[in-house]
């Protein structure tokens, strides 16, 4: 530390005054710079483009090869077409789907596309993305309340959640047969990273966290951002008088942690606060995803 | 088999549409192969990252490890306490502002600041040269006025105490030709013609001048920071 820095010479006030001028020219948690907004229409679609365009970069050989769980390539995308069909079936009223298993109902879209051409398999999936789409202009209502796979949320987030779980298929497939990584245009990743602040108490609740912690959840790089989360039994009364954990993360990463796609140890974490309630945070986060 | 979605399935259906609130919290520390501390000794590039995800405690840790460079910098250059604040608030607004106009590959954070620092310094003392100057233009319209000249404003402010000791420390003939055409107001035609030398060579003193004291004013921030 140099003499300048130990001389305790600022006047008071100023600290107060400073940071206060700062906040109001930009709020607190919105990144700098913001990515433009999209809807989470846009983003499912961006999302199914990108898909349906690195399937179109694969050789016949590669659509059987092992991506994920006993499924190959052509298996991976018939289950991503059985979800499109449910999110239909939701779409429609369909009570059935509310409770419907994500794997098990998926599975036999899955099956059947063991024997098709590659290119038979590849344009129903873009079929059925295609209306998905149709059906969700047809509503008209980001805000309507769906219920499908076990949740109920919003339509809204429901296309982000889709968009997310295009893009980890995406990259099963693009790592089953050697192609680069991607990452989502960061309009499209601000949504998923919202999405995943936003779940993290429900994932809190899902692995029966009891003890309230306030996490400061800090995501770094595009799409990113950053969020005080309550977590825990008592609500934010109790989270905000409790002790607090802070969590310093890439946003790409932190996306990968809650598809289960890297382990809290594999990450460029920087946490601050409790240790353990730390690891559970995390490995909360990391049972957002099914598999 | 495979899927990857948000939100387990489960045997009842799990509503996630609620809105998570917003309440405070502080950083403190931990360590883990993979997991490092955040606060004191966070590098300058994580420390970038964390404003531009609008993370305000580390706007707040940036201001308590660096505001005295910047506000002493400052009030070294200025000589004037609420100048020297100004300064800061500035510096530390278009910082968080702007992250992204630091690129920590480019140099320190500190090294950064203190650079911002010294350009609202330096631009306030010109603005106050300016403000003076025309001031004194003003008062030559009004005769009778018995006012200071604006060079002697100038000098005497303690706000300009570091540009006064600059000038004083240029040459005869250029910091002629700064009073002239600074304090004075004339135009550099004027200047030349009333210090009676040909418009270049006026011109080339007030260069070297305004380089001279530009260099001055530069080094006393930074030997100050």
């Amino acid at each position: 530390m140099t003499a300048a820095e130990q001389r305790p010479a600022l006047p008071d006030g100023l600290r107060d005054r400073v940071l206060a001028a700062s906040l109001r020219a930009r709020a607190a948690g919105r990144p700098a710079p913001a990515a433009p907004q999209i809807a989470p229409e846009e983003a499912f679609s961006r999302a199914a483009d990108a898909f349906y365009g690195m399937l179109g970069v694969l050789a016949e050989a590669d659509w059987g090869r092992p991506a994920l769980r006993g499924l190959d390539v052509q298996g991976l995308v018939g289950h991503l077409t059985g979800v499109e069909e449910d999110v239909h079936r939701c779409l429609a009223g369909d009570p059935r789907v509310a409770r419907a298993s994500h794997v098990e109902s998926t599975q036999a879209a899955a099956d059947r596309q063991a024997g098709r051409p590659a290119a038979q398999t590849r344009a129903e999936w873009r079929s059925a993305a295609d209306r998905t789409l149709d059906l969700v202009r047809a509503a008209g209502d980001a805000d309507a309340r769906v219920a499908v796979h076990g949740m109920r949320l919003r339509l809204g987030m429901l296309l982000v959640i889709r968009a997310f779980e295009l893009w980890i298929h995406e990259n099963d497939i693009r790592q089953a047969v050697g192609l680069p990584p991607s990452v989502p245009d960061p309009s499209t990743l601000s949504l998923m990273t919202q999405a995943a602040a936003q779940l993290l108490p429900h994932a809190a609740a899902v692995q029966d966290l009891r003890e309230p912690v306030s996490v400061h959840l800090v995501l770094t790089g595009p799409g990113g951002g950053t969020w005080d989360i309550p977590m825990g039994h008592g609500g934010p009364a109790a989270a905000s008088a409790s002790a607090s954990v802070g969590i310093v993360a890439d946003a790409v990463e932190f996306c990968r942690l809650v598809a289960n796609r890297a382990a809290p140890e594999g990450l460029d974490l920087h946490i601050t606060g409790d240790r353990d309630r730390a690891a559970t945070v995390l490995a909360a986060a990391s049972t957002l995803a099914l598999d | 088999m495979p899927a990857a979605t948000l939100l387990a399935p489960r045997s009842r259906v799990t509503d996630v549409t609620g809105e998570p609130d917003s309440i405070g919290s502080c950083l403190v520390a931990e360590g883990r192969s993979s997991v490092h501390e955040v606060g004191v000794g966070d590098s300058d590039a994580l420390l970038a990252a964390r404003l531009a995800a609008g993370d305000p405690l580390a706007l707040a840790e940036v201001f308590d490890r660096l505001a005295p460079v910047v506000y002493n910098g400052a009030l070294r250059v200025l000589g004037h306490d609420a100048a020297a604040q100004d300064v800061v608030q500035d510096v530390f607004v278009e910082l968080w502002s702007h992250p992204g106009r630091y690129d920590p590959d480019a140099g320190s954070l500190r090294a950064y600041l203190s650079m911002q620092a010294r350009h609202r310094a330096v631009d306030l003392v010109r603005s106050e040269m300016r403000r003076v100057a025309r001031q004194e233009r003003n008062s030559r319209l009004e005769p009778g006025q018995p006012d200071p000249s604006a060079y002697e404003q100038v000098m005497a402010s303690e706000a300009a105490a570091a540009v006064r000791a600059a000038v004083e420390k240029l040459p005869e003939s250029q910091r002629r030709i700064v009073e002239l055409a600074y304090f004075k107001g004339l135009t550099c035609r004027e200047a030349a013609k009333a210090a009676g030398i040909p418009e270049g060579t006026a011109k080339s003193r007030l260069r070297l001048a305004l380089a001279k004291l530009e260099t001055v004013l530069d080094r006393q921030l930074l030997e100050s920071s």
